[in-house]
């Protein structure tokens, strides 16, 4: 039977003086104990269903038409108090950021034993049921755990306390949003695992909210696809993956970059989701305009909203015709000293060893991954061999010079051989100085006359991509991948051999992802610019790199060639972090579960 | 614009007017003494003197000229205490933030040891320790009050530090001068303004208390404080003398503490446009 039915669920905003539309006339429909995964790029609206559903749409945000049905009470009209006490007994919620979601100054007993007191659990009876809710998140050690605070526990154990809160009312529906996307590969799947076991356990019906459509299809029962606030397509997984319907499910998926078979080319979608305004004045298809196989009658009519079995195009026989294409072969690394070489590198933190004895080189034009967990130490060696922090023991030579010292002459050379493309592009460009003027910072630092720079500025934009309009313009006025972009060209400006890039595709969306990977990749082709490519995701490093490091608590434990490591992995730590991704084909098992249970981790 | 920075630069405008333009606009000498018509009431009330527009006190001088007079004092003190308390303050609290280490524990020692003396206590001695004078009440405020500055501006520094951006600068070759001016400073300023002009309503208020009790600006020169202080003795009779000057303070410290809560909010939302 049917627990929770959306119908028509319109969700508005009043933006420059007229009505908006984040989600757009939705329908869905969730039986007892079945899990819907809701799959689009950010910006699409599928965190606003989540937030319709528990009451709480962002200021601004309001439910201008449909109903949400919850065993046949409408949510969108319901009372405060009622919603009130619905949220937690009926609906539980699974957040997306689990350090920020606990608070900081409780500790998870107590929070728990409030939690369980709004449930109406009998004071002495709480603290047993406490670490019960615990014991069966597989958190090991409840009696101890209760007496902790948020910032003493990892990202990961602090999803599984709110995941044990999420569950502890036994409510009939879950709404899990993005519940793993803050937390590191290897502990993504696991607590993906276990909100899937915990729905079983209960037989609760949940909505799973999620831009990951690999892992949508893992999980789920049933998968739909948002793209600018409607449903495009719905069905079951491994049939999305199999054989998308839509268009836009299949971009996204030659977005990706696989973890299987031969190299192809990344597809990147042009430009990008038109925003909340654009979208109001768009007539026919909402995709038509970055649409691989789009024709005139897409932007002129629109076609019916997706229900299960139908497709939300006009046209969606053209979608088989959207073929992946083979690769370009990788250009061979030039012969010739190499740019970078570490040696017996190391980095005391107190009593931590944050880098220990890394030793490795990178050659003129080699493209070269280094992955491993959060707090792995691959951040630290970015920052050693940039000069930000200095080694506690070893040596740098870069472009032929040990710059270990970091001496005043050491930093100027470091400068022109090696630039960094920082993570969070939020947080590298400086809010108060205009596009141009951050990506010209080498030359204001060597003193270069305006007018030469305002002329590099365009040259540079140009080079990312970028309309060299941008230049006028402040950080805040980017988009995510744009900012991306203008970060990379103020790396490029000194015109150095060796990109140092440090998770700088994480957080953006696949089809954004894609066009940053393909830039990389004409750098290299253009101007046999050598890489250091830090991530996390092996797919990504598996597509650029052709020789990858594994790092793993400060030690780099596993060294080789891309598609060797990855098809034979020799150290149980990378075949650990492999085991951690989804498979691409849907029809091959995929257990994370079946590795050794979590450790308890260092905060 | 907001409301707050139009109604505390109005009043600071209305503040350097009377500052400015003291000499022209006092209908008389504020020291002029006329002991035949002392401790009048204001020219409204009975027995008020329509050429004495707020009365006089005790000495029989015109309360209004001593309130413009004493206008000046003010904005001298809070304009150049503030201002000189800022520098310092904020030139070791970048040194702290940015370079950490060493320097920031130095520095950070010194504050507490300077704030642990009572603000007040320490301004008595010091005023005792350099005599009574304008540019001794300015440099006492200054040395008392530069901790406040750098307490907080320190903390903003640590973070503004701590964003790639300023890395990044250093990367490119940026001097730790030019970090600093260029990355660092530019994010710390709308929180230095805002203390700035908070600060300027201490100081009047700090100037005042130091003048009240006889070790201000000195006899010569009319200053609020010791415009209360003189009409103390006479309250009963002539409680005008004692309200006047309390009103020019409380208006004076109001127009700087809205300006700087405006100043606050306006930069702020800048902040969360960025």
């Amino acid at each position: 039977m049917t627990l929770l039915a959306i119908e028509g669920l319109t969700i508005g905003a009043h933006v420059g003086g007229r009505r908006v539309a984040a989600v757009r006339d939705l329908s869905l429909d969730l039986e007892a104990g079945r899990i819907l995964g809701v799959v689009g790029e950010s910006g699409a609206g599928k965190s606003m269903i989540g937030r319709a559903i528990a009451g709480a749409l962002p200021p601004s945000f309001s439910i201008d038409a449909g109903r949400i049905l919850l065993d046949g009470e409408d949510l969108a009209r319901a009372a405060p108090p009622r919603m009130r006490a619905l949220r937690g007994q009926a609906i539980g919620f699974v957040p997306q950021e689990p350090m920020a979601a606990l608070n900081p100054v409780m500790s998870v007993g107590a929070q728990l034993s409030e939690h369980l007191g709004r449930l109406g659990i009998p004071r002495r009876d709480r603290a047993r049921q406490a670490a019960a809710m615990l014991a069966a998140v597989h958190l090991p050690d409840p009696q101890t755990l209760l007496r902790r605070y948020a910032h003493e526990l990892s990202g990961g154990m602090c999803q599984r306390v709110l995941i044990a809160m999420a569950f502890a009312g036994r409510p009939r529906l879950v709404v899990a949003d993005e519940p793993t996307t803050a937390l590191d590969v290897t502990i993504q799947a696991r607590i993906a695992g276990l909100i899937a076991e915990m729905q079983r356990r209960d037989g609760t019906a949940m909505l799973f909210i999620t831009h990951d459509l690999r892992l949508a299809a893992r999980i789920c029962d049933e998968v739909l696809v948002l793209y600018a606030g409607q449903v495009v397509e719905r069905g079951p997984g491994t049939m999305l993956l199999r054989r998308p319907a839509h268009p836009y499910t299949r971009s996204l998926q030659l977005a990706a970059p696989a973890m299987a078979g031969p190299p192809r080319a990344l597809q990147a979608l042009p430009d990008r989701m038109p925003g909340l305004i654009a979208l109001a004045d768009m007539r026919g298809c909402r995709f038509s305009a970055r649409c691989p196989v789009g024709s005139a009658d897409c932007a002129q009519d629109e076609p019916q909203a997706a229900a299960r079995g139908t497709v939300a195009c006009l046209h969606p026989e053209r979608t088989a015709a959207i073929a992946p294409t083979a690769a370009a072969p990788r250009p061979a690394p030039a012969p010739g000293p190499p740019v970078l070489v570490l040696d017996g590198l190391a980095r005391r933190y107190g009593q931590v060893d944050a880098v220990l004895g890394a030793s490795f080189a990178i050659g003129a034009g080699e493209f070269v991954g280094l992955v491993g967990e959060s707090g792995s130490g691959k951040s630290t060696i970015a920052r050693l061999v940039m000069g930000l922090v200095p080694p506690s023991a070893g040596r740098i030579v870069l472009g032929g010079r040990d710059v270990t010292a970091g001496r005043r002459a050491d930093r100027r050379h470091r400068a022109d051989w090696a630039q960094m493309v920082f993570q969070d592009p939020q947080s590298a460009l400086n809010p108060r100085r205009r596009v141009a003027t951050i990506a010209t910072q080498a030359m204001e630092a060597a003193g270069r006359p305006r007018a030469e720079r305002q002329l590099r500025a365009a040259t540079l934009l140009q080079e990312v991509g970028l309309a060299a309009e941008i230049g006028a313009r402040l950080p805040a006025q980017l988009s995510g991948g744009q900012r991306q972009r203008v970060n990379i060209a103020r790396a490029l400006c000194t015109v150095p051999r060796l990109l140092i890039a440090d998770e700088i595709v994480s957080g953006l969306d696949v089809s954004i992802q894609a066009q940053l990977l393909d830039l990389l990749a004409r750098l290299r082709q253009e101007r046999g610019v050598a890489l250091l490519l830090i991530s996390h995701d092996l797919s990504v490093v598996r597509h650029l790199c052709e020789r990858v490091l594994v790092m793993h608590r400060g030690v780099i434990v596993e060294e080789g060639r891309t598609e060797a490591v990855f098809a034979q992995p020799s150290h149980p730590y990378t075949r650990r972090l492999l085991a951690a991704v989804p498979p691409d084909n849907p029809t091959l098992p995929w257990q994370p579960f079946a590795e050794p249970a979590e450790r308890p981790e260092a905060a | 614009m907001n409301g707050r920075i139009a109604a505390g630069g109005t009043i600071l405008l209305a503040l350097l007017v009377c500052a400015g333009f003291a000499p022209w606009l006092s209908p008389h000498d504020p020291n002029e003494q006329n002991l035949l018509s002392i401790l009048l009431p204001p020219a409204w009330a009975q027995g008020g003197d329509p050429s004495f527009l707020l009365g006089t006190d005790s000495l029989g001088r015109d309360v209004l000229s001593r309130l413009i007079w004493g206008a000046r004092v003010a904005v001298v003190v809070a304009f150049a205490a503030a201002f000189g308390a800022a520098l310092l303050g904020a030139v070791l609290a970048h040194l702290a933030g940015y370079f950490g280490g060493a320097v920031d524990w130095i520095i950070g020692r010194a504050v507490e040891v300077w704030m642990s003396f009572p603000p007040v206590v320490l301004s008595l001695i010091l005023m005792v320790g350099l005599g009574s004078g304008l540019s001794s009440v300015v440099l006492a405020i200054i040395l008392v009050d530069w901790t406040r500055f750098c307490r907080v501006l320190r903390a903003d520094v640590l973070v503004v530090t701590r964003r790639d951006y300023v890395a990044a600068a250093r990367l490119v070759g940026f001097s730790h001068t030019r970090t600093l001016l260029r990355e660092v400073l530019p994010a710390t300023l709308p929180l230095l303004l805002t203390l700035l002009s908070l600060e300027m309503g201490i100081a009047v208020i700090v100037e005042t208390i130091l003048s009240f009790v006889g070790l201000g600006v000195g006899a010569g020169l009319p200053a609020w404080g010791q415009m209360i202080a003189d009409a103390r003795a006479n309250v009963a009779e002539a409680p005008f003398g004692l309200l006047a000057p309390m009103a020019a303070i409380f208006l004076a410290v109001t127009g700087f503490n809205l300006l700087g809560d405006g100043l606050r909010r306006a930069l702020d939302a800048r902040e969360a446009i960025a």
